[in-house]
Parts: structure tokens; C-alpha cells; sequence
């Protein structure tokens, strides 16, 4: 009864965790190693880096936008925090990442706006500039900490699952998740999201919902740069390019829709913890990086598929339903016309 | 909103003006620029020299040749393909692999052909059906960059010298690079094929506008899977030359460590951008693309002869995006009005 309940309440949401509690007994089923409290906290662990960035892409989309400057921008906080940390100190300079980071997405996103391109065009132009920025702040090298005390300090244990670093990943996914559903801006970021025009002629800016969404997620995708940054202890300025595919599954799996305007915090985390239950699962079965790609990508098309097929699928629908109300229609004319 | 469009377009015929200072603004940014440029080609020693010119264009022909392809996805409306560089990827692991096993060039050659039109028609496919262009190739370039680093296992393959694809890759006719004839004959097909067939002609239609191509019987389904194939197998032809220069392949050749300017597939989505081809498609031509190509690559190769590292000489690269976005949207702002 519950179930059916979500079900046709939430039928995307319904599927991702469906998916992901399979794919979570597999890999429980066939490596008795998986099922384990330690693998528990390297995916707490793993989803630290990913969850933010995922639901900084699941934001764009919900937005009807797709940012790929994600990784550039993520890899260049990482560059800014890691080679900063010693001389600034390690808050100060998380600080100007992110900060950089939020800077960047709002700056992208009054473009987007004002220029009214569409993200996609704006943003593989920032990937590249970026990526150049970010070659520039590193000197074209990999930084590195010589101080590891902030390493081992967001990595250390706290309860059976969590770190510093992942318990601040959850406690800002609650906040941008309470920020989406109850106040005016996260509403109108889901406005210009599912009907851009309606909104707009309704009297939504499209300025301040963009702005707003951008620095989002360029604040998330800074923030989990620094993480990374600062976890591995070093930062290369043509890193993270991975981030994007994994963030995209992450965000298509959890049920936002290309179109916008669907989707939440609750499914880039329901999509993330998925993508993280795929990769360590088989990272357990020895399995090497670049197969990990082929599983990411078949999942990421076999879910736009369905997406496609179900758009489809409703269009079909709705051009029945129309050829079915002129038919009554010419029916109800031709009854009148040969009464009189 | 309906009052201030209305007015504007009882001015004349739903153009916009755009404000004089914008429009001269364009036109004094870019002229500095262009000064900027004149001043350190002139400056600058060995630049304005014949074999430097040659370089120049060789170093072009690769990007220029995937820029071709991608041109006519732009065009038709597809935006652009974010999985230029894994097609490369498996095609040249597809034609390394024949080339040493002693296929010959010819057959090796088809191998790789054979798995780009795969590749692109299945991409082409899903396109079609109505997918994001962008997430589709996203997911596809995961798969595809897998598949090319599982068969290969990783490792470089290389092949003997001397063997039958060296005409390609290192060879020349009266000390033009037989890879710059390659290129230049590529871009004269390409224009050819969008100005005077039918096929060009009805990729621009598809591009300009959907429902119109949709009304005229041209459905989107098979326009994307065309030139999702023709962009699959410009990938793989450089793939095929790439591979003949170096008699050798890995998958990761097209990765961030190729060349100077960071992501390839970025590289040649900027050359398609830079070159001035509209991205939501309908307007364009490939011709646009080669320039673009060879402005990019010009303007790389003086600031290399300047001494700069890679990180300005990406930023240089993305700033080109970037301005070339807002200047076209400018211009698009000025001729077109907007509802």
C-alpha cells in the first residue's frame, strides 16, 4: 500500500531507489567484503566528492540547463585551495575557492541571462577558460600540501559511517534541498526549469533565477573540489574531468528530466549513493577505471532512452486525445446539422 | 511585454536596432585585437614565413578535418557532439589493431571507418528519437572511451615502419603535407556537399527550423543519423592519419595530454564556435569552420614563438569562446528580434 503510494506519487524517485538497493544487493550478494560497515564509510567517503557535484548538475537541469563547466570549475577551487592552504591557511583559503568557485557560476548564469544563450553554448566555452585559469593559478604543475593536518582531519571517523567532509556534504545537501522546496527562489528555479515561457510571462525574471542557480552550483562544485583537493592532498588543473559523466548518471538517475523542472535533492542523492554503490562494487571486483566508464555511459543512455521513449509515448497519447475530442466534435456537428 | 514588442516591431519588420555604442563597440574591440595581432605577427621573428605559414595549416588540418564533421551536426540543429575525441579514440585503436596484424592499410582503414559509422549511427539514433544531443554523447563517449582502453588494454600499439599508411602521415607532394591537401580537399567536399545538394540543402532547412523540416516530410530521425555519421567519420580519418604520423596508438592519445589546448573535443567545438557557425543551427558553413581552424591555430602558433606556457595559451583558446558567444549574440540581437 505505502509503496504503491510513492509509486504514483513519485514514479522517478520510485525506480532510483529501486535501482540502487539492486545494485547494492548484488554486489552484497556476490562479495561477502562489500557488505561490510568499512565499505559503508569509503562510499560515505566517495560520496563526499560526488554528491555535491552531482547536485550542482542536478540543479542546473532542474533549471532546463546543463553546466559543463562543472569539472573546470571544481578542479580550479581545488587548485586555489590546495596551494593556498599553507601560506593562507587551510579556512582562509577554502574560503577563496569557493568562494571563486560561487563567483564564477553567478557570473555564468547573468551571461546565460542577459547574453540569452543557452548554458550549454556559454559553458564549453568556460570549461576551456577554466581549465586555462586554472593552468595559470597552478603554475602548470600539480600542487601539493606540505601540511597534512587538515588531510587527516576531515578524514577522520565519526560515528560507524561518517567524516567531517561527509557529514558537511549531507548537512549542505539538506539546506540547498529545504532552500528548493519552501522559499520563492528555489520555486522559481523549478518555474524557469518546466515552463520557461509561462513563467517569464507571468512575471518571473529569468535574471535572478539563473544567477541564483549558477552560483548554486558553482558553490557546491567548489565546495567539493576543496574536499578533494584537500583529501588527496594535491590538485592537478586538468583533473576531475570524470566528474561530469558520473555527475550527469548521478542526476539522470535521480530522476531529473532534460526538459527541466523535475528532480530534487532527495534523487541527486538516491542517484549519487547509486553511482557510488556501482563503482566501489567494482572496484571490489577488480575491475579497472575505464570499464567503470562503459558501465556510467550504458546506464546514462538506457535511462535517456526510457526518458525519451516515455516523451514519446505521452505525445502519442495526447495526439489520440485530441483526434479524439474533433471526432466527438464533428460527430456532435454533423447531429445538430441534420436535425435542423 | 506585448507593448514593448509590439512597438518594436511596428518600426521595422521585427528588427531591433541595436544601440550605436554596441555596434561600434563590437567593431573597436575586435579592430584592437586584430592590431594586437598584426603588431606581434609582425614583431615576432620566424612568424611570417612560408614554412611557418605551412606549420601553421598542419598544425589546423587535424582539428580542422573533426571541425568539418561536427559543422554539419551544428548546422542541422543537433548542437554539437561532446564525443568527438572517444570516435578518435576507438578508431585508431580499431585501425592500429589491423595495421599490425598485417591487414594492409586499405582494410585497416575500414575498420575504422567501420566502427565510427557504428558508433555514429547509433548516437545518431538516440539523437533522433528526441535525446539531449549533449547527455547522449556524454554517455556514449564513456562507453566508447572504455571500449577503445579495454580492447587495447591500455597499452600503446604500434606498428612497423615502414608500412603502407606512411604516405598519409608523414608524407607530402612538392613540400605540402599530404595531411594539409587532406584538409583542404575535405573543406572544398564538405561546402560542395551543404551548398549544392540536395542533402546540404535540407540540413540547413532541419537546422533552421524543426517544424518546418517536420511539415516538408524531413523528420529529424534520419537527418541526425546522417550527420552524426558524417562527424564519426572525420573523427575516425583523423584518427587514421593521427595514427599513421605517429605509427602507433593508445587510447588516451586524443585526451588532455594531445597537443597544446587542453580537451580536444573542446578544441574542436571551439573551432566550430569560433569560425562564427550558429549553434542552435540553421546558419553556417563549413568554409567559416577551416578559418576558424586556422585562426585558432595561428594564433597558437605565435604564442608559442612568444615562449608562453599552456595554461595562457588554453585561456587564450577559451576567451576566443567566449567572445565569439557574446559577440554573436550581439549580433543576433541586432538582426533578429527576439519572440
Amino acid at each position: 500500500m505505502f509503496i504503491k503510494k510513492i509509486f504514483s506519487k513519485d514514479p522517478d524517485l520510485a525506480f532510483a531507489v529501486i535501482l540502487s538497493v539492486l545494485l547494492f544487493s548484488i554486489f552484497a550478494f556476490s562479495n561477502p567484503l562489500f557488505f561490510t560497515l568499512n565499505t559503508g564509510f569509503a562510499i560515505m567517503e566517495r560520496f563526499a566528492v560526488l554528491g555535491l557535484v552531482g547536485l550542482a548538475l542536478t540543479l542546473c537541469i532542474i533549471a532546463g540547463e546543463i553546466d559543463l563547466s562543472i569539472g573546470s570549475n571544481a578542479a580550479l577551487a581545488a587548485v586555489i585551495v590546495v596551494r593556498f592552504a599553507d601560506s593562507l591557511g587551510a579556512p582562509t583559503s577554502i574560503l577563496l575557492g569557493v568562494t571563486c568557485a560561487t563567483l564564477i557560476g553567478a557570473t555564468q548564469g547573468y551571461l546565460i541571462a542577459y547574453l540569452k544563450v543557452r548554458a550549454i553554448v556559454l559553458t564549453v566555452g568556460t570549461l576551456m577558460l577554466l581549465r586555462g585559469v586554472s593552468l595559470f593559478a597552478a603554475d602548470e604543475r600539480t600542487v601539493m600540501l606540505t601540511d597534512f593536518a587538515v588531510t587527516d582531519f576531515i578524514q577522520t571517523k565519526m560515528g560507524v559511517f561518517f567524516s567531517p567532509a561527509s557529514i558537511l556534504v549531507i548537512v549542505l545537501c539538506i539546506f540547498v534541498g529545504l532552500f528548493m522546496r519552501y522559499t520563492k527562489y528555489g520555486r522559481e528555479i523549478y518555474a524557469i526549469g518546466g515552463a520557461r515561457k509561462e513563467a517569464v510571462a507571468s512575471g518571473v525574471s529569468l535574471t535572478r533565477p539563473m544567477i541564483l542557480v549558477f552560483a548554486l552550483s558553482g558553490f557546491c562544485a567548489g565546495v567539493g573540489g576543496a574536499i578533494i583537493g584537500l583529501r588527496s592532498g594535491t590538485a592537478q588543473p586538468l583533473g576531475l574531468q570524470y566528474l561530469l559523466l558520473a555527475a550527469t548518471v548521478a542526476a539522470f538517475i535521480g530522476g531529473v528530466s532534460i526538459l527541466g523542472g523535475k528532480g530534487g535533492v532527495v534523487g541527486a542523492i538516491v542517484g549519487t549513493l547509486t553511482v557510488n554503490f556501482l563503482n566501489t562494487g567494482l572496484v571490489f571486483n577488480i575491475t579497472p577505471a575505464y570499464v567503470v566508464q562503459i558501465y556510467l555511459g550504458i546506464l546514462l543512455l538506457t535511462v535517456i532512452l526510457f526518458q525519451t521513449m516515455s516523451v514519446m509515448y505521452e505525445k502519442k497519447l495526447q495526439r489520440r486525445l485530441v483526434l479524439f475530442d474533433t471526432e466527438q466534435l464533428r460527430r456532435k456537428l454533423i447531429a445538430t446539422t441534420t436535425k435542423q | 511585454m506585448t507593448s514593448t514588442t509590439l512597438s518594436k516591431s511596428n518600426n521595422n519588420d521585427g528588427i531591433q536596432e541595436i544601440s550605436f555604442l554596441q555596434k561600434y563597440g563590437i567593431a573597436l574591440f575586435l579592430g584592437i585585437l586584430a592590431i594586437i595581432f598584426v603588431y606581434y605577427a609582425i614583431t615576432t621573428q620566424n612568424y611570417l614565413t612560408w614554412f611557418n605559414f605551412k606549420t601553421i595549416i598542419r598544425d589546423a588540418a587535424l582539428v580542422g578535418i573533426m571541425a568539418i564533421g561536427l559543422t554539419f551536426v551544428t548546422i542541422s540543429g543537433n548542437f554539437f557532439l561532446l564525443s568527438m575525441k572517444e570516435t578518435a579514440a576507438l578508431s585508431i585503436i580499431a585501425f592500429a589493431m589491423c595495421m599490425s596484424n598485417d591487414y594492409g592499410f586499405f582494410l585497416s582503414l575500414m575498420a575504422a571507418v567501420l566502427v565510427a559509422v557504428v558508433s555514429g549511427s547509433i548516437q545518431g539514433f538516440l539523437i533522433g528519437l528526441g535525446g539531449n544531443p549533449i547527455v547522449v554523447t556524454l554517455g556514449a563517449a564513456g562507453i566508447l572511451y572504455g571500449l577503445a582502453a579495454w580492447w587495447s588494454d591500455n597499452l600503446v600499439i604500434s606498428f612497423r615502419r615502414p608500412n603502407d599508411a606512411e604516405w598519409l602521415g608523414t608524407g607530402s607532394v612538392f613540400g605540402i603535407p599530404n595531411i594539409t591537401i587532406a584538409f583542404v580537399l575535405i573543406a572544398c567536399l564538405a561546402e560542395w556537399v551543404l551548398r549544392k545538394t540536395n542533402f546540404g540543402r535540407q540540413v540547413y532547412l532541419i537546422g533552421a527550423s524543426r517544424a518546418a523540416g517536420r511539415a516538408t516530410g524531413h523528420e529529424n530521425l534520419m537527418m541526425a543519423i546522417k550527420v552524426c555519421i558524417i562527424a564519426s567519420v572525420c573523427c575516425a580519418f583523423v584518427a587514421v592519419a593521427f595514427s599513421a604520423q605517429m605509427s602507433s596508438a593508445q587510447a588516451n592519445y586524443f585526451s588532455s595530454s594531445f597537443g597544446s589546448s587542453g580537451d580536444f573535443t573542446i578544441l574542436v567545438i571551439a573551432t566550430v564556435m569560433v569560425g562564427g557557425n550558429s549553434i542552435v543551427g540553421g546558419f553556417g558553413s563549413t568554409l567559416r569552420t577551416s578559418l576558424g581552424a586556422v585562426f585558432i591555430s595561428s594564433v597558437d602558433n605565435l604564442m608559442v614563438l612568444q615562449g608562453f606556457n599552456s595554461g595562457p595559451r588554453v585561456l587564450s583558446v577559451g576567451l576566443m569562446i567566449v567572445f565569439s558567444i557574446i559577440i554573436f549574440a550581439y549580433i543576433r540581437r541586432g538582426s533578429r528580434s527576439e519572440g
